[in-house]
C-alpha cells in the first residue's frame, strides 16, 4: 500500500546540486563572452594601444622624448625598414603556400592513409620536436651542412656534380625558406590532420559508392569538411612567419632581414618607437592577410562554426 | 613516540635541536657585531663581487681571481651591444644588484654625470697599483667624462680583420700591412668577406677607409653626421650590391665558425676569434691584420655602481679594480686572448716568476710591441656618438638593401 501510494504520486523534480546548477547558469552569452572581452582588452587590446601610441615618439641619446610626432614613421620609409615588412610579408605568404602544399597530402594521408597506430603516434611524436628544441640550436646545425665547406657541397663536388661549392645554399633566402620549412610544418600539418580525422569514413565511402572519382571525393568532400582545419593551419602558421627572426638571422647571413631581425635590432638600440611602429604594421599586415583570408572563405566556410561548442 | 628526522651529520634531528641551532647562530651574530673592530667591512669579506660586462673582459675562469686576491666575482657576461648595456643600467637598474660594470670606454660620458656609476677614489688603499699605472692607459678619455674619473682600464687592443694569407697572396708571418681596401674591393675575396653586424664598429671602419683615401671628408669616423652616415651607408650598400660581402655576422662564436670552417676569407672580427680559430686550424692558419688606414681603437673600463658605495663591499671591489691593473690578469689576457692593457711588464713578470715558458713570455711581450704599433696608425672609437640616431638609421639601410 505505501509502495503503491508512493509509486502513484506525481515525480517531484530533482534537486541538482548546486555547483551543477551555477555551472549550467554560466551560459556563454551571459558570462563566456564578456569575460573573455575583458581579459582579452586587459591583455591584448591595452598593450597594442600603447604600443601604437608609442610609435609617435622619438628616442634621443638612448632616452625616450615624449613629444608626440611622425618623425619614427618617416624614419621608417627613410631608413629602408618598409623594405624588411615588404619582404616578411612575401616570404610569410610564399612559405604559408609551401607549408600547406606538403601538409595537406601528409595529413590527410596519416588521418586517413596510415592504418598503423603505432607508425601514426610516431609520425605524431615526431611532429612535435619543433616545438621542445630551441629553434637556435636546431637552426645553427644546417650552417655546418649547407656551408661552403659544409656536407652537401662536399658532397657534390665529391660527386662531381659541381666544380665549386654552391653559395646560395647557405646566406640567402632559400636557406631562410629551407630554416622555416621545418619550423613551421607541424603548425600547417596539426589541425589539417584532426579535421581530416574528425570526417566519418562513412562521407568518403558514400561518395565513392555513389561515383565520385578521388578527385571528386577530394574536392567536394574532404576540403569542404576539412575547411575549418585548414583556415587555423593557414593562421597557425602565417602569424608566426610574420614574426619569424631567428632562422633569417642564422642562415640569412644579415642578407634577409625581416620584421622580426628589425624590431629585434630596434630594442638593442632602445629605439623602443621604432620597434612599436614595426609591431604596429606586423599587426596591421596580419590583419589585412586575416580579412582577406575571411572574405576568400566565407561563401564556402562560416568562421564562428570555429566556434561552434561556445555557442552551444 | 617522537619521530626524529635525520640530519646531515647522520644524527637525529629535533624540533628543539633546530631551535637551539637558530638561537645559536643569532646570538653569535650579535656577539659578533658588537665586538670591537668587527665592522661591516669585515663581514663584508666574504661577500661576492656582482659584475656585469662584455664577455671578452672576463678571464677564462674566474677561480683564479678567487685563490690570487681571495674573493669571489659573480660576472654576468653580455655582448658588446651599446644599446643591450644602457637599457640594463638605465631600464633594468642593474646598479642596484650589481657593483662592477665592464664595457667599451665611452659609456661613462652618459652614465657618469647621471649618477650610475661612482667616481673612481684613485686613493683607496686597496686600489695599489694606481699609482704605478701609465696615465697613458688611466687618463684615456674614454674612461673620464667632464675630468671626473670614472673607469679603471681594463684592457684594450686596436680592431681590424682576420684573414687567410693564402686568400690574399699575403706574407704568412704575417707583418706585413693589409689595405682595408682588400677587404672591401679586393676581386681575389668577392663573396668571402664577413662585416660586424654592430654599426659602431663597421661603419666607423667603413668612414676611416673612406676618409684616408680622399673619398669623403668627415673629422672623426666614428661619428658620423647625417651626410657623411648617408655617404658610408651608399658606399657599404654599393659594395653589397656588388657581392664583396658573404655574410653580415653578430656574435663571437659566429666569427670563430666562419673562420675555422673557412667559409669566409676576411673578417672584421675581433682578434680572440683568430685565435680561436688558430686553435683549430692550426698556428697562424688565420691572421690579424695590421693595416694601411688604421684601427678601431677600442678599452675596456671597469666602472663602479654609485649605489655599490653604499653596500659594504667597497673593499672587495677596490680589490677587483686593482687585480685588473695587475700581472695575474694582464698575463693571462694577453696569453689566451691577445689583448693588451696597461702594466704589461707586471704580466711579463708574474710569467717569469711561475715558470711560463720562453715562447709565452715572448708573446706577452709581442702583445704590448702590437698595440704600440697599432697606434701608431690613425685610430677611432666612440662607443656613444653623438650622431648615434642617424648612424643606426642607415646602417638599417644598408642591411635592407
Amino acid at each position: 500500500m505505501t509502495m503503491q501510494s508512493r509509486s502513484d504520486s506525481p515525480a517531484l523534480p530533482q534537486r541538482r546540486p548546486f555547483a551543477k546548477r551555477l555551472l549550467d547558469g554560466l551560459k556563454p552569452s551571459r558570462l563566456t563572452v564578456p569575460t573573455f572581452l575583458l581579459a582579452w582588452s586587459f591583455l591584448v587590446i591595452a598593450p597594442l594601444v600603447v604600443i601604437v601610441l608609442f610609435s609617435f615618439l622619438q628616442v634621443k641619446a638612448y632616452r625616450v622624448v615624449y613629444t608626440p610626432s611622425l618623425d619614427t614613421w618617416i624614419s621608417l620609409i627613410d631608413s629602408g625598414r618598409w623594405m624588411a615588412a615588404v619582404r616578411t610579408l612575401r616570404i610569410g605568404i610564399t612559405m604559408t603556400i609551401i607549408e600547406f602544399v606538403l601538409a595537406f597530402p601528409f595529413a590527410l594521408w596519416l588521418a586517413k592513409g596510415c592504418r598503423s597506430k603505432t607508425v601514426k603516434a610516431m609520425i605524431i611524436t615526431l611532429l612535435t620536436i619543433p616545438f621542445f628544441l630551441d629553434a637556435a640550436s636546431r637552426i645553427i646545425v644546417w650552417r655546418s651542412i649547407l656551408g661552403q665547406t659544409g656536407a652537401v657541397n662536399t658532397a657534390l663536388m665529391s660527386l662531381g656534380i659541381t666544380d665549386a661549392p654552391i653559395d646560395w645554399l647557405l646566406y640567402s633566402e632559400f636557406a631562410v625558406h629551407f630554416g622555416l620549412l621545418g619550423t613551421h610544418f607541424p603548425t600547417m600539418v596539426f589541425p589539417i590532420f584532426m579535421s581530416i580525422a574528425l570526417i566519418d569514413d562513412d562521407y568518403i565511402q558514400a561518395s565513392q559508392d555513389l561515383g565520385g572519382g578521388p578527385a571528386q571525393t577530394l574536392f567536394n568532400i574532404i576540403i569542404p569538411m576539412a575547411l575549418p582545419g585548414i583556415v587555423a593551419g593557414i593562421v597557425f602558421t602565417l602569424v608566426p612567419l610574420m614574426a619569424a627572426f631567428v632562422e633569417p638571422q642564422l642562415l640569412g647571413g644579415g642578407f634577409v632581414d625581416l620584421l622580426g631581425n628589425s624590431v629585434n635590432s630596434a630594442l638593442q638600440q632602445l629605439k623602443y618607437p621604432t620597434a612599436a611602429a614595426l609591431s604596429t604594421v606586423v599587426v596591421a599586415l596580419l590583419g589585412i592577410c586575416l580579412a582577406v583570408l575571411v572574405l576568400v572563405t566565407r561563401r564556402r566556410y562560416d568562421m564562428a562554426s570555429m566556434f561552434v561548442a561556445i555557442r552551444r | 613516540m617522537e619521530h626524529d628526522k635525520i640530519g646531515a651529520n647522520g644524527l637525529p634531528m629535533s624540533r628543539r635541536g633546530f631551535m637551539e641551532s637558530v638561537l645559536s647562530v643569532t646570538a653569535l651574530g650579535a656577539a659578533a657585531s658588537v665586538l670591537p673592530g668587527l665592522s661591516q667591512q669585515a663581514w663584508a669579506a666574504g661577500l661576492p663581487v656582482k659584475g656585469y660586462g662584455v664577455t671578452t673582459a672576463q678571464p677564462k675562469d674566474w677561480s683564479r681571481v678567487t685563490q690570487s686576491i681571495g674573493i669571489q666575482v659573480d660576472y654576468t657576461p653580455t655582448n658588446a651591444d651599446i644599446g643591450v648595456f644602457m637599457r640594463d643600467v638605465m631600464g633594468n637598474d642593474l646598479t642596484s644588484t650589481h657593483d662592477v660594470f665592464i664595457f667599451d670606454g665611452g659609456t661613462e660620458d652618459l652614465l657618469g654625470p647621471e649618477g650610475y656609476y661612482a667616481e673612481i677614489d684613485e686613493n683607496h688603499p686597496e686600489l695599489k697599483l694606481w699609482a704605478r699605472t701609465p696615465d697613458s692607459w688611466k687618463r684615456s678619455s674614454f674612461l673620464r667624462a667632464d675630468d671626473k674619473q670614472y673607469a679603471v682600464p681594463v684592457i684594450g687592443n686596436g680592431d681590424a680583420f682576420g684573414y687567410f694569407p693564402a686568400a690574399i697572396d699575403a706574407n704568412p708571418n704575417g707583418l706585413d700591412e693589409v689595405p682595408w681596401t682588400t677587404f672591401f674591393e679586393g676581386e681575389n675575396v668577392k663573396g668571402r668577406v664577413a662585416i660586424d653586424r654592430s654599426w659602431l664598429q663597421s661603419m666607423a671602419e667603413t668612414a676611416n677607409y673612406l676618409k684616408h683615401h680622399g673619398r669623403i671628408t668627415v673629422e672623426d669616423p666614428a661619428d658620423l653626421p647625417a651626410e657623411q652616415a648617408r655617404q658610408v651607408a651608399d658606399y657599404l650598400v654599393e659594395r653589397k650590391r656588388a657581392g664583396q660581402f658573404r655574410t653580415i655576422f653578430t656574435a663571437f662564436e659566429e666569427q670563430v665558425q666562419l673562420l675555422s670552417n673557412k667559409e669566409v676569407a676576411m673578417i672584421n672580427c675581433w682578434e680572440p676569434a683568430t685565435k680561436e680559430a688558430n686553435n683549430a686550424l692550426g698556428p697562424n692558419s688565420v691572421i690579424y691584420a695590421f693595416t694601411v688606414e688604421g684601427y678601431y681603437l677600442w678599452g675596456h673600463g671597469a666602472c663602479v655602481a654609485a649605489a655599490a658605495m653604499d653596500r659594504g663591499n667597497v673593499d672587495n671591489i677596490y680589490k677587483l679594480l686593482n687585480y685588473f691593473l695587475d700581472g695575474e690578469y694582464r698575463a693571462f689576457q694577453a696569453k689566451e686572448r691577445g689583448y693588451a692593457g696597461p702594466n704589461m711588464d707586471l704580466g711579463v713578470q708574474y710569467a717569469i716568476d711561475h715558470g711560463w715558458s720562453k715562447e709565452d713570455i715572448d708573446g706577452l711581450k709581442w702583445a704590448e710591441e702590437k698595440v704600440r704599433r697599432k697606434f701608431q696608425k690613425p685610430f677611432f672609437c666612440k662607443v656613444v656618438p653623438e650622431h648615434a640616431d642617424v648612424m643606426e638609421e642607415e646602417w638599417q639601410r644598408f642591411l635592407n638593401a
